[in-house]
């Protein structure tokens, strides 16, 4: 199964399950939790259903193209349910099935590990699924987002795509992996890391960097201090902006580890901020998204 | 067994039978399910009790997916009581008529009583109406709908979440239920889930199909059938088999680790022990860092050969399944295995590519706390505090106090290497290989190893002199530093392990027999921290020392009381001997080694109640104390105890400076009968004030004797 086709399994799959199959968010960000669809659909009472392929961005992970298994951009395919049904580790487990892992000959595993963003103000508990030892998927019931508790809770279901790729094509390193027939991984990505290490670690420009976080972070306030109109929706994707700005500022080594914790305040400052104002709005237009589900 | 007639059972109706209760629920973190089946079992236990339900034995159980309890010989029915209340006297309770009153109409009703059945009872107070209601027990069934789901959501965890609108937390979320009592479902919902008797085998192997239970009994058997060994000792045996068994066949030997077995016990329903391997090359990279990462990443045990003890490349993995043929899980356990050793020994080889004296530098970039500046200063400081206590030490030589300089100054570079990155437990482990890589001594390498030892009361303390030295500076560093900063446990609260860190500190110095002051390291070390410019709390320059010297001072006693076993009065007398000049551990415990040896004495409980009197009475008087005058005395008594006196006081001031407490402790053992004659035949406080200051003086000299020795007046006489 190639890389792709993994992507269109899953993505029929959650279909199935009435999922809206979004799209990649256009912006630069650390997880797929970050895309409103996830980030602010997992407020306020209305239900829904989503599942995306999500590329993120990670800086400090970033190995240059040498490591077999690390990577500074990657895909996360995620997945999110509201309320989370009662029979979410079977849908689970059901989708493993459908991209060809046979789960009955493998040893699989729901080990604790609960999640938390600091930097989204949100927590939750959950697990990592490992399959034969590897850590192949993130499961979390969110309980709070932005500072805020949920009710309905929301589940999420992260998968790493490459590991499972790599898995299900037996191959050791991301690098060889089949995105088709005939492209690999390399063929599209080895470069970007590559670059995107250099730059990351190397070239990035640290006073403009410190300038754009600064003014990101100005933008979104700007928006949010703006009452009388809705700007929630801009002014959060400025929020991703500002976080993803730290990122890079942190990869250039330019936060000291004493300063760490005041920029990852800064950002959720805003990212709570905008939880409130888009609970706030979703409330005012009447839930919208709450029709015939009674 | 199946056909035999069961007349029997029907005949006799039971009056008890097994209660069932399973909580099935999504994976809990391992770590929680040993203490939530002792709580359960706790709630169970109260709830029986109070609710009046006789019971048997109860047995709690369970896995990841279930929390299991069973009592057996559960009463189907509460003990009867019998409930008595006092009511009206009888005089006001019966009108002239003889007919009942309002107050007696109005106590009957409260209690649900017949006038009729009101009983007038004789007291101290007279004569009075009394409400007897016997009360019938309630069925357990009903007694046990009623209550399970307060038992169940009594339940605490470390951490708890909400999944649905039921609003009930829990580890995480409950997906069914069962309740059965005999046989029968006891319907109750709790969580949005109603109790029944259908639970869930192993999800693999079990198929996904539900079980029909048919009571207590076959519950464990039921389950087994369903892929679930839901006894955690049965796992345990089970795992301990299969391991035993693989270890035979390959001639390896487990390296035991009890927090993996646990682990593997409570991870796993139908635990399968399989053996692994690795390729050889791996086995370049020290021992340590490839059984933490298989412990810490797979939570893998390793396996070493029988006969030279060594690493052996392989592994034992505990799955949670079984099949006919596990291989793909090996082999899926292997690759995953592989790429962390490839990562382990890619971090092993780039870290020995830069020495670690030219790591230094980067510790500046390092915090060690906030408020207390750069790892960078820390090892600047514990590198001069650790020669200052290699010039203090007796026995030492110039050659230590370079061997603790050198090994102070690249103490903490291991902290900016990839593996010490990875893994934070392998600091000092992994300064002490780089060292050897880059040519550092033996001595050097071994110091840097053992400057974290011991961990606490447990585990091994440094076994080299300089790495006792290197330990000692580094945590009394930290005591220090953080003191002057007010950073101080307090209660629970201990988030820099102080105490632990204080605890090492007194095991080195009593272990390791080093007989040094204290007092005047505590000082250097505070001394190195103000220099460094950390600005401390404004009173920290009057106590800062005290502080941590009461503070090492408390670790002593507990380390006194759990491995000497002292009476809590003899380390008391002993510890609160200490003034503010010199302190030396050693010597504190030979003198509760001593006192303690002689508390077993006959004698010793009359001496101190003598001691006790001489201590209250220069306590409480008042007078001019001058230098004892022989020729006052009017009793042969006061000279005798004068002589004994002087005596002793000679041989205390050599006796106590050379360490011979045995012999200070007898000297003051045998004034007993002195003291005994002095209180029998002398009055103190007499008319004659010359008389009375010259007795009054040789008492305080007495006292002052007794408490250069120890602080007697707090030896509790025992037995009396």
């Amino acid at each position: 199964m190639t890389f792709q086709e993994l992507i269109f399994k899953l993505q029929q799959f959650w279909a199935e399950q009435g999922c809206v199959i979004h799209q990649p968010y256009d912006m630069e960000m650390g997880a797929g939790t970050f895309h409103p669809a996830t980030f602010l659909r997992a407020l306020g009472p209305e239900p829904w259903r989503s599942a995306y392929v999500q590329p993120c961005r990670r800086p400090t992970d970033g190995r240059y193209g040498d490591n077999p298994n690390r990577l500074q951009h990657y895909y996360q395919f995620q997945v999110v349910l509201k309320p989370a049904p009662d029979n979410i580790q079977d849908l689970y487990l059901r989708s493993l099935a459908r991209v060809g892992i046979d789960y009955k000959r493998h040893d699989v595993r729901f080990m604790q590990d609960d999640w938390e963003s600091p930097t989204l103000g949100a927590w939750g508990l959950g697990w990592e699924v490992r399959l034969d030892g590897m850590e192949i998927t993130q499961f979390t019931y969110f309980q709070e987002i932005g500072g805020v508790e949920l009710s309905p809770v929301t589940g999420e279901i992260t998968y790493g795509t490459e590991r499972i790729a790599m898995y299900l094509q037996h191959v050791n390193s991301v690098f060889d992996l089949a995105w088709t027939d005939s492209i690999t991984y390399r063929d599209l990505h080895h470069e970007t890391e590559v670059q995107g290490s250099r730059y990351n670690f190397e070239e990035g420009d640290v006073p403009m960097l410190m300038h754009l976080f600064q003014a990101y972070e100005a933008e979104c306030k700007r928006l949010l201090a703006k009452v009388d109109k809705r700007l929630t929706l801009p002014a959060y994707d400025y929020c991703i902006k500002a976080s993803h700005a730290f990122n890079l500022l942190d990869a250039r080594g330019a936060i000291s580890v004493a300063e760490r914790t005041g920029y990852i305040a800064r950002v959720r400052a805003l990212a709570k901020r905008c939880a409130e104002r888009y609970i706030e709005e979703r409330a005012a237009m009447g839930y919208p998204l709450l029709r015939g589900s009674g | 067994m199946g056909d035999l007639p069961r007349k029997r059972a029907r005949s006799s109706a039971p009056h008890v039978s097994d209660l069932l209760l399973e909580i099935g629920v999504e994976e809990l973190p391992y770590q929680f399910i040993a203490p939530a089946l002792t709580l359960l079992r706790e709630m169970m236990e109260r709830l029986l009790k109070d609710q009046r339900l006789m019971f048997g034995a109860i047995r709690t159980m369970g896995t990841p997916r279930r929390l299991s309890l069973i009592v057996e010989g559960l009463a189907a029915q509460q003990t009867a009581t019998v409930k008595e209340t006092m009511g009206p006297p009888k005089s006001a309770a019966f009108d002239q008529a003889g007919q009942p009153t309002k107050a007696a109409l109005g106590f009957a009703a409260t209690h649900g009583v017949a006038i009729k059945d009101l009983e007038v009872r004789r007291t101290a107070k007279g004569e009075y109406l009394f409400a007897v209601k016997r009360e019938e027990g309630r069925h357990a069934s009903a007694v046990l709908i009623e209550w399970l789901p307060t038992v169940i959501g009594g339940l605490t965890f470390p951490k708890t979440m909400k999944w649905n609108d039921s609003g009930v937390r829990f580890a995480r979320p409950i997906r069914w239920l069962v309740a059965m009592y005999g046989n029968t479902v006891l319907p109750f919902r709790m969580a949005g889930v109603m109790a029944s008797n259908r639970t869930l085998g192993h999800r693999v192997v079990g198929g996904g199909r539900w079980i029909r239970l048919k009571h207590a009994a076959s519950y464990p058997t039921l389950l087994e059938q369903g892929g679930v060994i839901v006894e955690p000792e049965r796992r345990r045996e089970l795992i301990r088999q299969q391991i035993d068994a693989i270890c035979r066949e390959s001639g390896l030997v487990l390296h035991e680790d009890e927090v993996l077995l646990e682990q593997a016990i409570y991870s796993t329903e139908l635990p399968t022990a399989l053996l692994g391997s690795f390729k050889e090359a791996y086995l370049d990279v020290p021992e340590e860092v490839l059984m933490t990462s298989m412990k810490e990443h797979q939570g893998f045990f390793s396996l070493r050969y029988k006969e030279t003890g060594r690493l052996a490349p392989h592994f034992m993995a505990v799955a949670n399944t079984r099949m006919e043929d596990m291989s793909l899980v090996r082999a899926g356990n292997e690759r995953v295995l592989e790429a962390r050793l490839a990562d382990a020994k890619f971090f092993f080889e780039d870290d020995r590519k830069v020495r670690l004296s030219e790591r230094v530098p980067k510790l500046s970039g390092v915090t060690f706390h906030q408020q207390l500046g750069t790892m960078a200063q820390k090892q600047e400081r514990v590198k001069r505090l650790a020669g200052f206590i290699a010039a203090c030490l007796r026995s030492t030589s110039e050659d230590l106090r370079l061997i603790c300089e050198r090994a102070a100054s690249l103490a903490k570079a291991d902290l900016v290497t990839g593996i010490v990155g990875e893994f934070p437990e392998l600091q000092g482990i992994m300064g002490s290989v780089y060292a050897l890589h880059d040519g550092e001594s033996a001595e050097v390498a071994m110091a840097i190893r053992e400057q974290y030892l011991p961990k606490g009361m447990e585990g091994e303390c440094p076994r080299t002199e300089a790495g006792r030295i290197l330990a000692l500076a580094d945590r009394l560093d930290s005591l220090a530093a953080f003191f002057h900063v007010g950073i101080v446990p307090t209660g629970s609260e201990d988030p820099f392990a102080l105490r632990r860190q204080a605890t090492a500190i007194v095991r080195i110095i009593v272990e390791a027999d080093l007989r040094a002051d204290l007092t005047s390291i505590v000082t250097k070390a505070r001394h190195l921290v103000c220099e460094d410019g950390i600005a401390g709390l404004p009173d920290a320059e009057s106590h800062g020392v005290r502080l941590v010297i009461e503070f090492i001072l408390e670790r002593l006693r507990h380390y006194c009381r759990v491995v000497y076993g002292f009476r809590e009065d003899v380390i008391e007398a002993v510890v609160k001997a200490v003034g503010d000049q010199s302190l030396d551990l050693v010597d504190l415990i030979r003198k509760m080694k001593a006192l303690q040896a002689v508390t077993a004495k006959p004698e010793f409980n009359a001496l101190i109640i003598g001691f006790k009197r001489v201590h209250r009475l220069v306590t409480k008087e008042q007078w001019t104390r001058e230098a004892v005058d022989a020729t006052r005395f009017q009793h042969d008594a006061e000279s005798r105890l004068y002589q004994m006196m002087t005596k002793a006081y000679e041989l205390a001031k050599v006796s106590i400076p050379a360490g011979e407490y045995d012999r200070t402790l007898e000297a003051l053992i045998a004034l007993k009968p002195a003291i005994d004659g002095f209180f029998t035949e002398v009055l103190v406080n007499v008319e004659d004030q010359v008389v009375r200051q010259n007795r009054l003086s040789l008492l305080k000299d007495i006292d002052e004797l007794f408490l250069s020795f120890a602080d007697f007046s707090q030896i509790v006489v025992q037995g009396s």
